[in-house]
């Protein structure tokens, strides 16, 4: 009898709890402001725990990836010999391919993305799961002038944008290697524009929609963001380069593997571009 | 020990792993996967709590981790809900608490857990879920938290000392 009442209560608990995550996901997906709120004010409330933590055990988890990734380690190392010593015989020729670059992107029309305003941020949550692999948290949003789509940076180039509207102190960034992500970008150099998507957890760029097959494309290309008529982000922001071509002759058009020139992983610190396309067309 | 005392010890006990799941677990990474603490919690809350604590225990831990996931919030809290409550009706109805019964269906619970998860986020429109990596992610995760469950489970009987089993 008592197993009966105790199981019936259980049940109903359930039924409770079931309709009320279904109820938040709805109101989630309906973009619904004061759950948005709601979560802001937990995350804000948790947020001098979590930092603390994540400070005191950032040598763990560094260690940790020293010791798994330890292949990964010295591979990585070797190769940023081998680009310290070709670095080294270059340097007198540094400043010269600076100005050739500055030159050839002027000669394409790419004005440079200083002039637009931006905020930086800090990355205060990275994959805290297995799901989300290509998203990150920083702690600036909407009061910051923050809205969807808007295009985030770092020093190397794109990294990611703005997904969803932002909440008033948050903001999720999508990173550019994800799958799902799309660019417009442009061979510096060429005048076709072409979609670049992500190619997931630590693989390149794809390049596979609008470049055509007599188009002149070369390994070591610098990939910029086209900013061809409304798109989410302005022009000439470095996106990666080329590192190898394929063509696809059915559809005669060249398909690119892009490096990309910015690292998405372990960010501390980005940049967001306020740049609204529709405001730039005025 | 009253029972406010035991929610409230259940309650800093999820919010204590939620924290050190953010800043320490999610950055141990083996294959690329990271343990499933959260879910872990829930379904251990379910073995020693029973199918109402272990249907609550995970609806508030999955609502937790919910703040820090793009997916859609509520997701993880429907999930984890559900396989608290699972776990917790099997442990009452057919499995006695031997340590290795409890280990090896916390194992099984985080693997269809995370399946659960994957198709339902991918019915709910959303992307990247259920992908060809995720049976490697079921896999690691799994046997993490057949690592992990014993000190949960141990967590959780400190939590709840004075629980009675339920009589049948």
């Amino acid at each position: 009898m008592v197993a009966g009442t105790r199981s019936r209560r259980s049940r109903v608990i359930l039924i409770f709890l079931l309709l009320s995550s279904v109820t938040l996901l709805t109101l989630d997906a309906r973009d619904f402001g004061p759950l948005q709120r709601t979560e802001e004010i937990l995350i804000n409330l948790l947020s001098p725990l979590h930092t603390g933590l994540d400070d005191l055990f950032d040598p763990v988890g560094d260690g940790w990836a020293g010791i798994t990734g330890y292949d990964e380690l010295k591979d990585e190392n070797e190769a940023l010999r081998e680009e310290l010593q070709r670095l080294r015989g270059q340097q007198i020729l540094e400043s010269d391919a600076v100005t050739r670059l500055e030159a050839l992107l002027a000669q394409v029309q790419l004005p440079y993305v200083q002039d637009i305003p931006n905020v930086v941020a800090e990355v205060v949550t990275a994959n805290v799961g297995n799901f989300d692999r290509y998203s990150v948290q920083i702690n600036r949003g909407s009061a910051d002038g923050i809205r969807n789509g808007m295009p985030v940076v770092t020093r190397g180039g794109l990294v990611g944008r703005i997904d969803g509207d932002p909440q008033r102190g948050y903001s999720r960034v999508t990173l550019i290697s994800d799958p799902e992500f799309e660019v417009g970008v442009l061979v510096v150099g060429t005048d076709d524009v072409a979609l670049a998507s992500g190619g997931g957890d630590a693989q390149p760029l794809k390049v596979h929609k609008g470049l055509e097959i007599e188009t002149e494309v070369v390994i070591g290309g610098q990939v910029v963001t086209s900013g061809v008529d409304r798109s989410r982000y302005p022009p000439g922001i470095p996106v990666g380069t080329v590192s190898a071509i394929d063509f696809d002759d059915a559809r005669l058009e060249q398909l690119l593997t892009v490096e990309p020139s910015a690292n998405a992983y372990n960010l501390s610190f980005v940049t967001v571009l306020l740049y609204d396309p529709l405001a730039s067309d005025t | 020990m009253n029972r406010v005392s035991g929610h409230a010890r259940g309650a800093l006990l999820a919010l204590t792993v939620l924290l050190l799941h953010l800043a320490l677990f999610s950055d141990l990474k083996v294959l690329g996967v990271a343990p499933e603490l959260p879910l872990a919690l829930a379904v251990t809350a379910g073995l020693v709590g029973g199918s109402e604590r272990g249907a609550v225990a995970g609806f508030a831990i999955g609502l937790g981790i919910d703040l820090y996931l793009p997916t859609l919030f509520g997701l993880s809290a429907f999930i984890y809900a559900v396989w608290g409550y699972s776990v917790g009706l099997l442990e009452e109805r057919i499995f006695r608490s031997a340590w290795w019964i409890n280990v090896t269906i916390t194992a099984i619970a985080t693997m269809v857990g995370l399946l659960t998860y994957a198709l339902l986020g991918e019915l709910l429109g959303e992307t990247n879920l259920y992908t060809d990596n995720l049976y490697v992610v079921m896999g690691v995760a799994a046997l993490y938290s057949l690592v992990l469950s014993v000190p949960l489970l141990g967590m959780w009987r400190w939590s709840w000392p004075t629980l009675g089993r339920p009589r049948r």
